[in-house]
């Protein structure tokens, strides 16, 4: 009975490690071939690099890495606090009101989960172009931010919901107004989810491609994805420059998620409910 | 308050509405200028045929969807998206079910670091995971080749990205290494939220093993997996950087997906009115998915 308990669990262990390894052999190949030269690369694809060099890493960076991270930076900081404040403001009134009218505007918002920024392409280019905003922040910053209300009006809405009304109505008592409820009282007692939507959020509009690819065709105001897609054409042999430019945009990706684990895991189990 | 002005015609309550439709007022703004507006303005502008410039916009009815008919290159594109939502379906779901199921009952040792890196593929952009495959899987510098070719065998003579028989099948792995992490945290999450006493109940009742899987485990995280097929099924519909960076829909139109062929239509070709069109089927596709995700998720 022990052994056959422990010969499925070495099967089960098994299972889970080639998957594991799977997973990690790609993003291993990213870092080590962003430390090889050139040479290696051509000469020895499985080889590990034979010098520690961060030539790569310069030579992305005087590509202008730099200034997309920068730009990355803004947009994402930017858009993720709009997304957060605006949402949170929108779900609270819309928790505590009753009014099928109120429902309705509920609906409205959430219908936008429903809308693929891919099938709204053209009229949005129409948009941002009619009222001169191509190739700046700004022209970005705000589809961004619109696009992430839906489903973070729907997260704290459920949280809203569920939270003691007792504390409220002794602020009310106290003489605060609604909106001093909700910023004094109620926001900061909502850490939990306002850290869980910020950083899912965060993550999605660092990696976000496709609007960046139209909107920002300037490379001065370039985000990291659609920069380094855009040299590609210009340094397209340079291997080890790419995979270091793309360790810089990963690497801040892979830290957040690693110290927030937790966060991530419960905006998707929101997702299941 | 004592300032006079506050006084006037407002009753309290009217100034509480006031203040209500204050706090909501830049989030309706938001979506309906940025998402609800575009969406009607794409069905419209899909009667319609126009170039990426021009402000003369000519009336052509049903024209450009008689286009769509009768374009190969349309019909290949919505086949593919097909397939890769029936292949994103089976891969992700089922593997993903499989390693929460392992990480929730079958092993303890480990369990952390397996989550961990299996999640981390979900959170680098998909630029970047393009890139990083189309190293892998390049004829000459490609470490798969390498290994492929160690073994003794032969690698395909197209490449694997560039031979149309076998692109679309890596656009599948590709797709099923970055989100594989995704439903296995779902499922998890599904999984843990069922009482330990069930089980312990059930074993007393003598349903042990399948017998508690079919009965305890499969009810219990019905609807994540509902909710998690549904979101694979959107992502395959709405599929864009990954196509659009390792194959750009080639070769030959063998990747083509919808969202790849309207960008070109209207991006490259100018026909502004044919690509939103299309986007109107992926729009009618989208609703109604994004429909019934939420008509479950309201039942759960």
């Amino acid at each position: 009975m022990t052994s056959r308990y422990r010969l499925v669990s070495i099967g089960l262990h098994l299972v889970m490690s080639v998957w594991t390894l799977f997973v990690l052999a790609p993003l291993c190949l990213m870092f080590v071939a962003a430390f090889k030269s050139q040479a290696d690369i051509f000469t020895r694809p499985l080889g590990l690099p034979r010098t520690l060099s961060f030539a790569a890493f310069e030579r992305a960076w005087g590509i202008g890495i730099g200034g997309f991270l920068f730009n990355s930076v803004v947009v994402t900081a930017l858009s993720v606090t709009l997304i957060v404040v605006v949402s949170a403001l929108a779900a609270y009134v819309l928790a505590r009101a009753s009014s099928r009218r109120m429902q309705a505007l509920y609906l409205l918002i959430v219908a936008g989960f429903a809308v693929p920024v891919q099938s709204v392409l053209v009229p949005l280019y129409q948009l941002v172009s009619a009222a001169g905003l191509l190739n700046s922040q700004i022209a970005i910053v705000i589809p961004y931010a619109a696009y992430g209300i839906p489903f973070t009006t729907m997260l704290f809405y459920a949280f809203f919901l569920e939270f003691p009304r007792e504390l409220e109505e002794a602020a009310r008592l106290d003489g605060c107004s609604r909106f001093q409820v909700f910023w004094r009282i109620v926001l900061p007692l909502s850490g939990p989810v306002v850290a869980s939507a910020a950083i899912f959020q965060a993550v999605f509009n660092w990696n976000e491609f496709i609007l960046a690819l139209m909107l920002l065709t300037e490379t001065r105001v370039r985000t990291l994805p659609v920069g380094i897609y855009g040299l590609i054409g210009q340094y397209s042999a340079d291997w080890p420059a790419l995979m270091a430019g793309l360790a810089i945009a990963t690497v801040p990706l892979l830290i957040v998620f690693v110290a927030a684990q937790r966060h991530f895991v419960r905006s998707m189990s929101g997702l299941g409910k | 308050m004592t300032d006079v002005t506050q006084q006037g015609p407002l009753s309290p309550r009217g100034r509480r509405d006031m203040l209500s439709g204050a706090m909501l007022l830049p989030a309706l703004a938001l979506v309906s200028l940025f998402i609800l507006a575009p969406a009607v303005y794409a069905i419209v502008g899909s009667f319609f045929e126009f170039t990426i410039t021009s402000r003369n916009w000519v009336f052509v009815g049903f024209g450009n969807y008689v286009r769509a008919a009768g374009d190969p290159v349309f019909w290949t594109a919505l086949r593919n998206n097909a397939f890769l939502i029936v292949g994103s379906a089976i891969t992700q779901v089922g593997l993903g079910t499989i390693l929460a199921a392992i990480l929730d009952r079958g092993v303890r040792r480990g369990n952390a670091i397996y989550r961990t890196i299996i999640f981390m593929p979900v959170v680098v952009s998909s630029i970047a995971v393009a890139f990083v495959w189309i190293l892998i899987l390049d004829p000459n510098v490609g470490p798969l080749n390498a290994i492929v070719k160690s073994l003794g065998m032969r690698p395909p003579k197209l490449g694997w990205l560039g031979d149309p028989q076998i692109s679309l099948w890596m656009l599948l792995v590709i797709a099923a290494w970055q989100n594989v992490g995704f439903q296995m945290i779902l499922v998890l999450a599904g999984l843990q939220s069922i009482p330990k006493e069930l089980y312990e109940a059930a074993a007393l009742d003598g349903a042990k093993g399948l017998r508690a899987f079919r009965y305890i485990t499969l009810p219990g995280i019905r609807n994540v997996l509902i909710v998690g097929t549904l979101i694979t099924v959107v992502g395959g519909l709405k599929v864009f950087d990954l196509v659009f960076v390792t194959t750009g829909g080639g070769p030959a139109n063998a990747t083509q997906v919808l969202g790849t062929y309207s960008y070109l239509q209207a991006f490259r070709l100018g026909n502004m009115g044919y690509a939103n069109a299309m986007s109107v089927v992926l729009l009618a596709i989208a609703v109604l998915f994004g429909w019934l995700q939420l008509r479950l998720s309201r039942k759960a």
